[in-house]
Parts: structure tokens; sequence; C-alpha cells
């Protein structure tokens, strides 16, 4: 009885009270955490009808527009822009070239950048065209800089011609698709 | 007799080595229809302080922490990313036994009372699945198309003080059945489940991409604004304030509930116990200090979409705001003050025990006059080894969590008991646990570890829980 007893305390002993081990842990390791979610939406679409363009005299611009976009220099936002890129897809099914702009412009109402495109008369296929930011583009603040967009359409040819294409009409889209930096 | 130290409970929900272990008074909080041995027995908590206990049930601090030269992104995508489901949870509980006591009744022996007050902090966050690839990855990329679930969002967490008062009556030779009354007091409690609603990103119609979200999502709190209050105010007596106000909460000046255990112990024949408990069954009424957070409803935006000359009037409008107050409009981000009723997770124990290896009388309690379930032939104490198996279910949010248990205990004379069990469940399937009650005199001292193998290499293990404690058990007059 006794030497089952001093075996159990012996077990139990061991069990109880000896220091647990455990690999080396490295709890700096939480530092190199890197959180770059990539955010993707669409930012801005026109679509003109092919009608509404040849109301417009050519001399002037059948479409421009400035307002608000703020996106990119939100704090938060600005602060945490790694790279990314802007999108634009163009389909032309009009009879007509059409040229758009796209200016950047600061709170100051200062053209920081633009975009031009110019558009070759449909119908035709989808022209995409994608422009990049940060280190293998663009610089980022231009964006983070950017208060408003003002985007300007013109038609670069007559406004009396009509397309053989049914509902013709000139549809520009723009998506962004950037990466942040959550967590450095 | 002076009462020397109380309980310390550091463990999970499950306190597989406790149950049945009769020898224990504790084992009436998990069974109040456990076989009560004593005469009367007292617990006081030795020192203050709150332990508490931690399991993951698909990673462990090794396979992201431990020093081996792999990158740590890599870790967390490889191991947690894309390794862990929206039903792994990472879960702690902590119980601190204020005071126990219990006592024989008067003029019914076989009743035994017993009554006390603990602390409990139970906190329970399921791994959200598909939110933490939305933030670790972005709806962008390859995640165009995929629909994130807001409903992998599952939470509950509360600190509860509970005043309880148990009758334990021996109605027979077979039979055992145990009631406990609680009251709780609470200090706080938040939950946020049963979301649901899904956000995803496709090509759109009228723009490149459609970004889109349906949303039906509660977070609910109770007790936390104020300690968030203190904090925020910054009075230089920060500390006293929060200090005041746990305690009070602690006493009946929080959110207030009611439940109660209930068990029973059935000898089959006198070898063979059938054991069941049913624990918290309760709830608590939160109706102070509520603030709670709702997201409803249905959106989905392209972007600023001009169709000219539809919109040819619209030049000169704010487009960009006038977009973010649509989508905030549609799915607008809300507060509250409703009261609501959290019920208490419930616990259920089911057992069957067989004794065997008969012992000398030396063994039993025979002698004392006072253990009204020890008697000659049918006492469990009178035979020195039991095997057995136990079956505990667990309420959760996202439904009955369940472990299955093997055990056997060894009784050695009267003054030692050991106890080991073989666990399954969702957290380990080698949990080894082991537990020793030591009865030197009126002085009962155990010490319940669990998962001992994983004590190898401590920060490789998912679950780990400790119980210890003392008491002063009397089994006579003295």
């Amino acid at each position: 009885m006794r030497t089952t007893s001093s075996l159990c305390f012996a077990i139990l002993f061991c069990l109880f009270f000896f220091p647990s081990c455990s690999e080396e842990q490295d709890f700096d390791q939480f530092d190199d955490l890197s959180i770059t979610p990539a955010i993707a939406s669409s930012i801005f679409s026109v679509e003109a009808s092919e009608d509404f363009i040849n109301s417009v005299s050519t001399l002037s611009a059948f479409y421009t527009q400035t307002f608000v976009f703020e996106a990119f220099n939100e704090q938060f936002v600005a602060e945490r822009l790694l790279e990314g890129n802007i999108t634009y897809d163009f389909e032309n099914s009009t009879s007509k070239p059409i040229n758009i702009i796209i200016e950047f412009l600061d709170e100051g109402g200062n053209v920081l950048d633009f975009e031009s495109f110019d558009i070759a008369a449909g119908p035709g296929e989808m022209v995409s065209r994608t422009v990049d930011y940060g280190p293998n583009g663009k610089p980022l603040f231009l964006l983070t800089n950017t208060a408003n967009l003002r985007l300007t359409g013109r038609n670069l040819g007559d406004n009396t011609s009509v397309s053989t294409e049914p509902e013709a009409k000139f549809i520009m889209k723009s998506a962004a698709e950037f990466l942040f930096q959550l967590v450095e | 007799m002076i009462p020397l130290l109380g309980t310390v409970l550091l463990s999970a929900q499950n306190k597989q080595i406790l149950y049945d272990f009769y020898e224990i008074p504790q084992a009436l909080m998990v069974n109040p229809g456990a076989k009560a041995q004593e005469k009367w027995h007292v617990g006081l908590p030795a020192l203050s302080g709150i332990s508490v206990q931690a399991g993951a049930s698909g990673v462990s601090v090794n396979d992201l922490f431990a020093n081996d030269g792999i990158d740590f992104n890599v870790k967390v995508r490889e191991r947690v990313i894309n390794a862990l489901s929206e039903r792994d949870d990472f879960s702690s509980t902590s119980q601190i036994e204020l005071f126990n006591l219990g006592f024989r009744g008067k003029n019914r022996r076989e009743d035994y009372y017993s009554f006390g007050m603990y602390t409990e902090t139970d906190v329970i966050v399921y791994w959200p699945k598909d939110l933490a690839i939305l933030a670790f990855e972005g709806n962008g990329g390859a995640n165009i198309g995929r629909s994130f679930d807001l409903g992998h969002l599952n939470l509950r967490g509360e600190m509860v003080n509970v005043f309880h008062f148990g009758v334990n009556r021996k109605v027979n030779q077979e039979l055992t059945l145990g009631l406990r009354a609680k009251l709780y007091s609470g200090v706080f409690q938040f939950k946020s489940t049963n979301n649901s609603g899904r956000f995803r990103t496709v090509p759109g119609q009228e723009n490149t991409l459609e970004n889109s979200i349906d949303a039906d999502m509660q977070l609910q709190t109770a007790g936390v604004d104020g300690f968030l209050d203190i904090i925020d105010a910054d009075t230089g007596n920060t500390s006293s304030e929060i200090q005041d106000l746990f305690t009070r909460r602690l006493f009946l000046g929080g959110n207030l509930g009611l439940g109660f255990d209930a068990g029973f112990t059935y000898q089959l024949n006198p070898q063979t116990t059938v054991t069941g408990s049913i624990l918290d069954v309760g709830f608590i009424y939160n109706s102070k200090d509520i603030r709670n957070f709702t997201l409803r409803g249905s959106a989905s935006n392209e972007g600023i979409n001009v169709f000219l000359p539809e919109d040819i009037d619209n030049l000169g409008v704010d487009l960009w705001q006038e977009l973010v107050d649509e989508i905030e409009a549609a799915v607008p981000f809300e507060e509250n003050g409703q009261g609501y009723i959290s019920f208490r997770p419930i616990k259920i124990y089911g057992s069957i025990r067989y004794d065997f290896g008969e012992g000398s009388s030396k063994t039993s309690r025979i002698d004392c006059g006072c253990a009204i379930n020890v008697a000659r032939g049918n006492s469990g104490s009178y035979y020195r080894n039991s095997i057995g198996g136990q079956m505990f279910l667990l309420k959760r949010p996202l439904g009955i969590q369940p472990a299955l248990t093997g055990f056997y205990q060894r009784r050695l004379g009267k003054s030692l008991s050991i106890k080991t069990t073989y666990t399954v469940d969702k957290y380990s399937f080698s949990n080894v646990g082991l537990g020793i009650n030591l009865q030197a005199g009126p002085v009962n001292f155990y010490i319940l570890g669990d998962n001992l193998l994983s004590y190898q290499n401590i920060a490789d293990s998912r679950y780990a829980s400790l119980q210890f404690g003392f008491n002063i058990i009397s089994w006579n007059g003295n």
C-alpha cells in the first residue's frame, strides 16, 4: 500500500509540478503583420445618346460636370493608400469620334492631373484603358489631393450624322482597384 | 475550526474531472444531485484575483508565434485565414468562487444545503471567416463575384456574479436529487448573434462593378458603456470609479436574472450509478446601461451614373455626397437603448459509473456517523475503483457543443483519490486530465488539470484548464 501510494505521488508530482515546456515563441512577429486588402469599386459612368450628342453644337462640350470626389483624400484612405489603378471602359456606337477629358482638381480648383481619351467613331469594340498609380505608375498624391473631378465630353465629329446602330450611344465606365495598408 | 482557504476555479465550461468527483464538495456545483457525503464544508478564497482559461479550436499560439523562421504573414494566411472556419472559436471562461458553504439539515439528515457566491466571466468569439477574408484580401481581384456572409459575425460575452442556494436530498438508497436556485447580478454583457446578410462585388450593369450589401446585423451591449464613460471622462479618479461601479454591479446593482441547476444520482445496482445534471437554465434581463448597434437594410451602387439627356438638369448637384447619403439611408447604422434578455449558456452533464474492487472498511467513512450516503455494500466510496463515461453538452451561439469523456477513478485509503479522464471535444482529441483529491483530517485540497499532454509544449495547446481549491470538511461532530 505504501509502495503504491509513493508511486502515485511520484507520478502526480511529475505531472503537476514539473514545469511545462514550450517551444520558443517570438511574439514580436505580430509587428510584421501586414493587412493589405484590394478594394474595388466603380467610380462614375456616363451614357449619352447619339440624339443628345447631336443636339449640342460641336463647338462646345456635350457634357461637362465638376463633382465632389473625396474617396481618396479622406484621411483614413489617404494615409493607407499603397497602389492601384483606375480602369476606364468606352463603348461608342455613335457615328462620331468622342473625346473625354477627366481632370483631377484639388480643393482650390487647380488641375492636378488629367486623362484624355479619344474614342473612334463607332460602331467598334469596347476600348479599355488602365492608369496605374503608386510605385509603378503615377504618384499617389495626385489622387490623395483630389477633391473634385471634372468630366468633359466633346463631339469630335459632326452633329448631323446618325449611326446605323439601333439606340446608338456613347458609354463611359470607370472603376478603381487599390491596395490599402490597413495594418502595418 | 477556522476555514483556511477557499476555492479558485480556473476552468473551461466543461468540468469533466470535477463532475461526479463527489469527494470534492464543489462537485455539487456541477451536479446539485451528486452524492453529498459531508456533514458540512466551508470554502473561502485564499487570494483574490481572477484567472482566465483560453481555448482555440483551430489554431494555437505555437502555430503563429513559434520562432520557426516562417514569415508571420504566411502563417496568418495559411493557418488562420485559409484554415479556420466560421465554426472555429476563441473562448475563455473564468470563475472565482468567492465563498461556498454547505451543511446537512439538523432535522432532515438526508438533506444537504449549500450556498455561496461566484463570479464568472465567459467570452466566445467565433472566427468571422468571410469578414476576415474581406479585411485581409478585400473585395477586389479574385474576390470579385464572391459573396461575403455577414452572418459569420458571432460573439458573446458576459461577466456575472452568481448567488446560489442548493438543496441536495437523498430520496432513498438509490436516488439522490438536487436543485440549486441562482440569482444573477450582471456586470456586463454583449452579444452579436443571429446576424445575416451578404456583401458582394460583381460586374455591373450601368458601370464596371456593382457593390451590394444586404445586412441584418446587431450588437447588443449592457453594462459596457458605464465603464467606457468612466474611462473617457478620465477624472483622475478612474480606477476608483471603475472599482465602485464594478462592486455595485457585483452586488445586485446591475442587470439581474434568475436561473436554476438540477441534477440526480441514481444507483442502478450496488456497483453501477448513473448521474445527470442541467446547469444555468436562466436568463438576465438587461435593462440598465444598454447600448445597441444595428446595421439593417439593402443597397447597391455602381458609383455615380449619369444618363444623358435625362440627367442634364442634375448638373451642379453634389453627386458624390448624394450617393453616400443614399447608401447611408438605405443601410443605416443606428443605435438604440432597448432592453433585451440574455440567456445563460446552458450546460448538461450525464454519466455512468461502474465501481469495483471492494475495499476494506478503512477506506470508507462508514464509521464517521454522519455520511448519509455511505452504507456498507452500496456505497461507491466502499469501492476502490470506478470506471465510466461522461457526456457534456454546452449551448453555444452556433449550436450545441458536445464533449465525451471516459474516466478511471482510484481511491487510495481515506485520504487520497485520483481521477483520470480522456476527453474528446472540438478543441482536442488528446485531452488527458488528472485530478487529485487529498483529505488531511478536515482539510480538503484538490487540484484538477486538463489536457496534460499539451504541457510538453504548452504554446501548442489549444485548450487548457486548471481547477484547484481548499475546503474544510467535517465528516463528524468536529
